[in-house]
């Protein structure tokens, strides 16, 4: 987390419904986190990353997905989850923000 | 090795690969691998098989009916209810996607160019809890 201003790269964090305390708290433990909400799925159709009715009450969702981009705004890095249970390994990322 | 002993190995690991599993979140190497659990189940399954095959008492029977549902339900959820379908995705390696703006918590406007030039972004999609 502390890694990535290290790193010096920024975090874009996009979800339906962000919580409002995930900003909050990313502020207060001053983390270059953005947290941004994509109410109506649009930016997620637009990426082809919606799971039709995945969610817990059959609404659509977003794919898990950790896309790193260089600095030309170039994809560089792509993990797109198969599995709810995984989570993207934080040293996998990481290591492919290091790469860049 | 004793039957006995057999039952009580393989009580152990299916109530380990729980106990590991309950870690998922935690520790890297649980929660990239959660076939892992799958895995241990039917180890745990064999072991009691191994012991029914020894020695056919009903209690021996019980710990391997309950190890193969263990297998079952596990396997299930792993491999049948996680899956998320293969995303039709236009992100391509190499390729720049189409920039955006969306508004954050506090309404300020978030662009990819706000980045270009000087800074890499690491983009996450989420479901809206981590």
């Amino acid at each position: 987390m502390s890694e990535a201003e290290k790193a010096g790269v920024a975090i874009v964090a996009v979800s339906p419904d962000p919580n409002e305390r995930s900003q909050e708290m990313a502020e207060r433990l001053r983390l270059g986190y953005r947290f941004v909400a994509d109410h109506d799925l649009a930016l997620t159709r637009r990426y082809g990353l919606v799971h039709a009715r995945g969610g817990q009450h059959g609404e659509d969702v977003p794919t898990p997905t950790t896309v790193v981009l260089d600095r030309d705004g170039v994809v560089r890095w792509l993990w797109i989850s198969d599995n709810f249970q995984v989570r993207p390994d934080p040293d996998a990322v990481l290591g492919a923000v290091r790469a860049l | 090795m004793r039957s006995g002993w057999l039952l009580a190995l393989s009580v152990v690991v299916s109530a380990s690969a729980i106990a590991v599993y309950t870690q998922l979140l935690r520790v890297a190497a649980v929660r990239n691998n959660p076939e892992g659990y799958v895995a241990a189940f039917a180890i745990a399954a064999a072991i009691a098989g191994l012991a029914v095959a020894l020695r056919r008492r009903w209690y021996a029977w019980t710990v391997l009916a309950l190890s193969l549902l263990l297998l079952l339900g596990g396997a299930t959820f792993n491999f049948v209810l996680a899956r998320i379908p293969a995303a039709r995705t236009t992100l391509r390696v190499g390729e720049r996607p189409p920039d955006f703006t969306l508004p954050d918590a506090g309404g300020r406007p978030v662009s990819l160019a706000d980045y270009r030039g000087k800074q890499p972004v690491v983009l996450v999609f989420y479901r809206g809890y981590w």
